[in-house]
């Protein structure tokens, strides 16, 4: 196996895990509830894992990508239903980017926030355009793996490895009042969402397609999305760790990427800021193409339209006219001033919503002997997906009237 | 072989994507024409594809919102030119033969064809 092709894994996992939401998220969470959260993730991994290792089987296998499944599954009007809100979540997800993107070239370059979130953007298509799936992928992928600044800043600062170690153990803090009780039980529920937001399996069966996967790519599938998920949880996880160690003694919440960089400065100085926001960069770039490509394949795959970007932008016309169209649309949003982490928090709400939606026909469908023969899901699979099931079904439900009564956390 | 043979239509037919002899895609079945009556096998005559294909499918009010949003098209694909149903409908023919691929084709001029790799 090629270790290039776990690029795919990569860039699905830096761009879905360690997004602009997530970038922020993690640090509020280490640094209000400490290393507790830590499980939060690590449950959520699994989840994501078990879903995307299905994503690319079916994909292998029945060659049919998510959003061909959903609508056939689901009929046309749930379809419809979950295509857009899916697409508002993304398309939200995807503007919460292009912010990113503006304040951490800010960071770095001091020029305004809104010409850079404009140059961003231009960059952005221009490298979609010219870039076919494989380098896409394999740029952002990479790229993104400046991040691991942030897993080397936590062995630096010699954290209490117990602590950490017991953070992986599910628990409720003690002695939260019920205000802080409902604000743990909506960073969960968050947490569930950001590391399992659908446009995350959407883009990953895309790319396995993309890729031409066959049955004999199977092995690599599960290793990309097990190592590729893993990468980026383990990311997430040593944000947490460094905001509970410096952030949470001091009480600082970090309300901007600019704040999370900085847990990479107090070891390593300059250098380590400057590596720190050059991953978040690439990282936070990742996650723009890659909800704007799932967008762009949602509506493809319901509508059937010729899709993909193995080929060239001509020849799947509607696909292209689609990517360009959410990349401005998004860029217009952003460009209205709304808040970047208002944006981060009604896409998370909007994706709880329809996980459940977006996972149940993957489950029907991985189980059909008939589509998958030999490489449906076996008892693991099975049982780890209806689990996992259970849980996002449980926080959709939870998620609203959470969000309400937080105000967001 | 008789690729409608015996058919779950809606588990097996409906919304299912379409690919023609090219392996390009022609979109998905929206609806489906049945002939037959009464006490006579029924038999699929065609399969429906397009905008114009959900009106039975949804309600009113959102029908006609998509009809506001994507018109009315639709293309009667005849049930001879399927050559096999599986997790896709493979046509035997090409798509511009059936009318099918106009909307992907007008796309394609406001496309322009450099630049990429």
């Amino acid at each position: 196996m090629n270790p290039l092709e776990l690029t795919l894994g990569i860039m699905t996992a830096v761009g879905g895990f360690v997004d602009i939401s997530q970038l922020v998220f993690s640090g509020q969470a280490g640094s209000k509830f400490g290393y507790v959260l830590i499980s939060a993730f690590a449950i959520s991994t699994i989840g994501i894992m078990v879903f995307s290792e299905m994503c690319g089987r079916v994909a292998a296998v029945a060659h049919q990508p998510v959003f061909s499944l959903m609508r056939h599954r689901l009929g046309l009007k749930l379809g419809l239903f979950t295509l857009i809100f899916s697409f508002l979540s993304t398309l939200i997800t995807c503007a919460a980017e292009i912010g990113g993107l503006g304040m951490i070239l800010n960071h770095l370059t001091g020029a305004p926030y809104a010409v850079m979130c404009i140059a961003s953007t231009l960059v952005l298509m221009a490298s979609m355009w010219v870039l076919p799936f494989k380098w896409i992928e394999r740029t952002y992928g990479l790229l993104g793996l400046f991040m691991v600044v942030f897993v080397v800043a936590v062995v630096a600062i010699h954290p209490p490895w117990p602590k950490v170690i017991g953070g992986f153990v599910p628990q409720v803090p003690q002695g939260l009042s019920t205000k802080e009780m409902l604000s743990f039980s909506y960073f969960v529920v968050a947490i569930l969402s950001a590391v399992m937001f659908p446009y995350e399996a959407y883009f990953y069966s895309s790319g396995g397609i993309e890729e031409g996967w066959g049955a004999k790519d199977l092995l690599t599938n599960r290793v990309t999305s097990i190592v590729g998920m893993g990468l980026g949880t383990l990311l997430s996880i040593a944000i947490v760790a460094l905001a509970a160690q410096l952030f949470a003694p001091a009480n600082v919440a970090p309300q901007i990427p600019g704040s999370v960089a900085l847990q990479a400065a107090i070891p390593f100085g300059k250098p380590g800021l400057l590596l720190a926001l050059l991953g978040m960069l690439f990282a936070v770039a990742g996650a723009a193409v890659e909800t704007c490509m799932a967008n762009a394949y949602s509506v493809s795959q319901f509508f059937g339209w010729e899709w993909g970007r193995h080929s060239k932008p001509w020849d799947a016309p509607r696909f292209t006219i689609a990517w360009i169209a959410v990349m401005l649309v998004a860029l217009l949003i952003v460009l209205t001033g709304v808040e970047v982490m208002s944006l981060v928090e009604y896409s998370i709400v909007f994706s709880i919503v329809v996980l459940p939606l977006s996972y149940f026909p993957l489950m029907l469908l991985a189980n059909d002997k008939s589509y998958m023969g030999q490489y449906a899901n076996k008892w693991l699979a099975k049982g780890l997906g209806w689990l996992f099931f259970g849980f996002v079904t449980i926080a959709a439900i939870a998620a609203i009237p959470l969000y309400l009564l937080t105000s967001g956390g | 072989m008789d690729p409608f043979g015996h058919l779950k239509i809606v588990s097996q037919l409906l919304d299912v994507p379409i690919i023609d002899k090219d392996e390009r895609s022609c979109g998905i079945v929206d609806d489906i024409e049945l002939g037959g009556s009464a006490g006579k096998e029924m038999r699929v005559e065609a399969l429906l594809v397009g905008p114009g294909a959900y009106k039975g499918r949804m309600p009113k009010w959102m029908y006609w919102l998509v009809r506001k949003i994507a018109g009315n098209r639709m293309v009667r694909v005849p049930a001879k030119a399927v050559v096999e149903i599986g997790s896709v409908v493979k046509l035997n023919v090409c798509g511009e033969d059936l009318g099918l691929h106009q909307a992907e084709d007008k796309a394609a001029g406001w496309i322009p064809r450099w630049g990429a790799m």
